[in-house]
């Protein structure tokens, strides 16, 4: 069990220490913060940034709401909310409210449901996909540009059923391995902020590799049908993506402050005795995500801790989640450890957040971080009632500190359009027939 | 006929909100029809993106068995539980794009190494002219892409690589941009088989030569096709029935189609899952790592053997008492176990009540939950990916907890009693559960045991109204069924199409099931009836759209 609730505030050579795994290095920290990185960044101001926190089966309803409502002492943390009472003020949770989308195929019409605000799409009883982007893309869409990768997508122990989704069948595949992760993050390929640059010739010669590439998609897409069309035209944006980052490594690093280059991870985290390291391999993971953010190596990121029907057996469990959530006696012990032990992992990473410095604040700042489930009550797969959790206060534009009940079961949407345009998007609206929205949620904007 | 096929379409049945109570079966009509004549109505073909088998077998097969390929640049797609066909959906996600590049300089660094280059270069490595740049693009991207490179595509590519031949100072090193070129564009990394019109009938459409080669080969081989299957496709073989039957066969009786068939198999039963088995090691204190690819490796085994090694009747893949075991399967099934490393042949006592793949570690452990057996899983495999019927997932908003185990309701038989009383259950749970109890005489790993929480377990129950006294019966009672033989024509047709057969194809779908079953059910003549048919052959047209 993560020992959140007496952890001591990290100073920010406190939080490098972390991220290096506890290697005894000295770093040389730029403490004054140069002004040659991004504008954004050189003007003063911090870019947005919106991270999703996924968690797979629910939890329970009668142990999950806050009492009380408003802001400050008003209100308290529930049972399975005690691990965020280190960071309290720097949350928002939104209950009451409801997906208004047919529950078809328990469990994943719920994902759809939150995450696109459109109902799944079912093909067959075996065979769904969403309707549209995951609200993690929508965001990236507008303000993933900028960066060396558009979003990044993190799962600790998932199954087939991903979250991240472009559009019907077009799934962001997340990186599972810390290994790969950091690989992928801090490789050869990264420089941290004052290393030597000596553009590698050979960044232009893959540019132009994949500008033929871009060529024989185009020339290959032609005569196919438009399903087909569509698909190429996603390898076609992938291609063009990697140009432009690579294009991106051939130019200087942003030089901030909190940025530095992590030692790789010593473990795997493979299962032992059937039973997956989870709080260990999310403590991991959470820091290289962190730390990819203070590097503005991405804006936008999803992480995903199990997923949805998954029956991953934990620690301290005598039956997998899944099986436990419809299974286990009232009161249900097991699920309720389990759903705390995921909030403070969720509580974990809103803490390194909150340490990141930039500027007179913190990257938590600067960013909205929601924190879901593909249902709420998992016995029953009810979409009443459903988790939402905010950290962040999004460059000033959401509300922290605040229980916001929803007094006649809103539709959960409106949260989501909210977070969009907390995050600059100028969306009129989210979703689809039941779950489309035009109204954010007044309650959490600031 | 007509009759015949309503017949049929009631065996095949969708079992719509589990109300049917009884399926009846019609008697067998003769003779059946030649699915190489069938009526059948194309649909437009899929653009299949190569799975990562595919993808490294491939690179393999041209480049050699020494080369590193990096693991699942992407991963793949199940649609109806099948990777042939998920891949006729999938799409490259920006990781994936970033992740096939960078196996595309891995895989071309190797290639033109000093150790490897001369094994691949047309040309002395001292010479790397253009001539020889534009023989090496020719040469490996025929066989990558499938068909031959127009001359345009050559010089694009080799200028690419003369180009980077300059900016290095190394005409070698820049061949491996050219090489790079090649394995990531879409012409390797997708599937484009479209079809032309007929010549013998202008009005449909077939696949051309050289689309049929790569058909062939990833059906039967699951890899790019070689180069005499690409010189037939050259010489207008692959589309005349002859020269069709005579490579097919050619590539049956090759060993790499032991590999490419095999993963028909895989797929339609779910066997990769068995790869990351997660036990309790508490509950199942024979579980170990090793258990699940045993598994695995016991099933393929089994199949090799009915399918290659002796061409038996299929419904043994059900009923048989013989099996193969190695040392850690054998202690799990209480046999003897081999006297060398590896898998021997072994027969498993009638009393044992193990038989056939129902009795296998694979089914029985891929169908259990982490700590417990489960009979829903269970039945539900049985209907679903056996009989091909289709059990409706449980509605939302309903309670669906099994209780704990007690003084009165010990067996899991016990537990589920509500479910198949409850009127909102029952429906679905009595298809599931009354097939899936037979098989608690194994616990949730599949090692036999005859109590449950203490109390006697009670494997009777009945198939549709068939009563049987065990699992044993019960697989009389399967193998018997003609939703079996149908099940597996289904998922030959579907793997080898890339799509889920939709309800105009069943007749063609029930041909080759009807000639299956007249046949002895001989896998290898259903492969064959389905390698000639229009289903493998004739393309739909492809409607553009906006």
């Amino acid at each position: 069990m993560a020992d959140i609730l007496h952890r001591p505030r990290l100073s920010r050579r406190g939080f490098l220490r972390g991220v290096l795994g506890g290697a005894a290095v000295s770093i040389a920290l730029p403490w004054l913060e140069t002004l040659a990185g991004k504008q954004a960044l050189a003007q003063g101001s911090f870019p947005t940034r919106f991270g999703l926190f996924f968690w797979g089966n629910g939890m329970r309803p009668d142990a999950w709401v806050p009492t009380g409502e408003g802001s400050g002492d008003a209100w308290q943390l529930s049972e399975l909310l005690q691990p965020l009472a280190p960071v309290k003020d720097r949350i928002s949770v939104v209950s009451g409210t409801a997906l208004k989308v047919p529950n078809s195929i328990p469990h994943h019409a719920g994902t759809a449901g939150v995450l696109t605000g459109m109902p799944l799409w079912v093909k067959s009883h075996e065979d769904q996909t969403m309707n549209g982007p995951t609200i993690d893309q929508a965001i990236a869409a507008e303000i993933g540009g900028e960066t060396r990768f558009r979003s990044l997508e993190v799962a600790l122990y998932p199954n087939r059923h991903i979250i991240s989704f472009n559009g019907p069948d077009n799934a962001n595949p997340p990186e599972t391995s810390p290994a790969a992760l950091f690989e992928r993050l801090f490789g050869p390929e990264f420089r941290a902020p004052g290393e030597e640059s000596a553009v590698d010739p050979k960044l232009a010669l893959r540019r132009s590799v994949l500008d033929a590439v871009a060529g024989d998609i185009d020339r290959f897409q032609r005569g196919l049908s438009v399903a087909d069309r569509a698909r190429l035209d996603q390898h076609l944006t992938g291609v063009r993506e990697l140009e432009r980052r690579i294009q991106r490594l051939e130019a200087d690093p942003p030089q901030l402050d909190a940025c530095s280059r992590p030692v790789a991870p010593d473990s795997e985290f493979e299962y032992v005795d059937g039973r997956p390291p989870l709080p260990e391999k999310s403590r991991v993971m959470t820091d290289l995500a962190v730390m990819a953010l203070a590097c503005d190596q991405s804006r936008v990121f999803s992480y995903q801790v199990n997923s949805p029907v998954q029956n991953l057996l934990l620690a301290g469990s005598d039956q997998g989640f899944h099986n436990l959530t419809h299974d286990e006696p009232e009161p249900q012990p097991q699920v309720r450890r389990i759903v705390t032990e995921i909030m403070a992992q969720y509580a974990y990473m809103v803490q390194r957040l909150s340490e990141v410095e930039e500027g007179d604040g913190s990257l938590l700042d600067h960013m909205a971080l929601l924190a879901t489930s593909d249902i709420s009550y998992g016995r029953i797969h009810s979409l009443d009632e459903f988790p939402i959790v905010i950290a962040g206060s999004a460059n000033g534009r959401l509300k922290t500190g605040v229980h916001y009940r929803s007094p006649f079961a809103e539709n959960t949407s409106k949260v989501m359009l909210t977070l969009q345009r907390a995050c600059g998007l100028n969306a009129g609206s989210w979703g689809a027939e039941g779950g489309y929205v035009e109204d954010g949620l007044g309650a959490i904007e600031a | 006929m007509f009759r015949l096929l309503l017949a049929a379409t009631a065996l095949g049945a969708v079992l719509v909100g589990c109300a049917a109570d009884e399926i009846t079966a019609e008697p067998p009509v003769e003779p059946p029809a030649d699915p190489a004549t069938a009526e059948f109505e194309p649909r437009p073909p899929p653009i299949p993106r190569l799975t990562g088998a595919q993808y490294a077998r491939s690179i393999s097969a041209v480049f050699g068995d020494d080369i590193v390929v990096p693991p699942s640049p992407e991963p793949d797609v199940r649609e109806g539980g099948l990777l042939a066909v998920g891949a006729g959906v999938s799409t490259l996600s920006p990781r994936g794009v970033e992740n096939f590049e960078r196996a595309a300089y891995a895989i071309a660094g190797q290639v033109l190494d000093t150790e490897r280059r001369a094994r691949h270069l047309p040309c002395d490595a001292a010479e790397v002219d253009r001539s020889c740049v534009e023989a090496f693009v020719a040469i490996h991207g025929r066989r990558l892409w499938r068909r031959p490179l127009t001359p345009d595509e050559v010089v694009a590519i080799a200028d690419l690589a003369n180009a980077a031949g300059e900016t290095l100072g190394d005409a070698v090193g820049g061949l491996e941009f050219g090489l790079a070129a090649l394995l990531q564009s879409p012409n390797f990394l997708f599937r484009r088989e479209v079809g032309e019109p007929d010549p013998e009938d202008t009005s449909r459409r077939r696949f051309t030569d050289y689309e049929m080669a790569s058909r062939l080969s990833f059906l039967l081989w699951n890899v790019t096709p070689d180069d005499a299957l690409l010189d037939a496709a050259e010489a207008g073989e692959l589309t005349t029935d002859a020269g069709l039957r005579a490579h097919a066969e050619r590539m049956y009786a090759d060993p790499r189609a032991r590999e490419g068939v095999l993963r028909i198999f895989v797929e339609w039963l779910g066997l990769d899952d068995l790869d990351a088995l997660n036990k309790d090691t508490a509950v199942f204190t024979a579980m170990s790592p090793e258990v699940g690819p045993a598994a695995r490796a016991e099933t393929i085994a089994v199949i090799e053997d009915l399918v290659f090694t002796r061409d038996a009747d299929f419904r043994g893949f059900i009923t048989a008492r013989e099996t193969f075991v190695d040392r850690k399967l054998a202690a799990l099934y209480g046999v003897r176990a081999p006297a060398r490393d590896g898998f021997a042949r072994v027969e498993l006592p009638p009393e044992s009540g193990r038989r056939g793949f129902l009795g296998q570690v694979s089914f029985l452990a891929l169908n259990s939950h982490p700590t417990s057996t489960s009979a829903t899983l269970r039945g539900k495999f049985v209907r679903e990916k056996l009989l091909c019927q289709i059990v409706p997932p449980p509605p939302s908003g309903v309670d669906t907890s099994i209780p704990e185990p007690s003084g009165t309701t010990r067996t899991l038989r016990e537990r589920v009693a509500e479910h198949l009383t409850n009127p909102a259950c029952k429906g679905c749970h009595v298809l599931t559960d009354n097939i899936g109890l037979a098989f608690e005489t194994f616990d949730g790993l599949g090692v036999a045991r005859t109590t449950d929480n203490g109390a006697p377990i009670d494997p009777t129950g009945d198939l549709d109204g068939l009563r049987f006294a065990d699992a044993d019966g019960l697989a009389d009672l399967i193998a018997a069924d003609p939703g079996f033989g149908f099940c597996v024509a289904r998922h030959v047709f579907r793997y080898g199409t890339g799509t889920l057969d939709e309800s105009d194809q069943e007749t063609l779908v029930q041909t080759l099931a009807d000639r299956f079953a007249a046949d002895g059910h001989r896998f290898g003549g259903l492969l064959f009836d389905f390698i000639l048919s229009p289903a493998f052959r004739e393309a739909g047209a492809i409607e553009e759209g906006a």
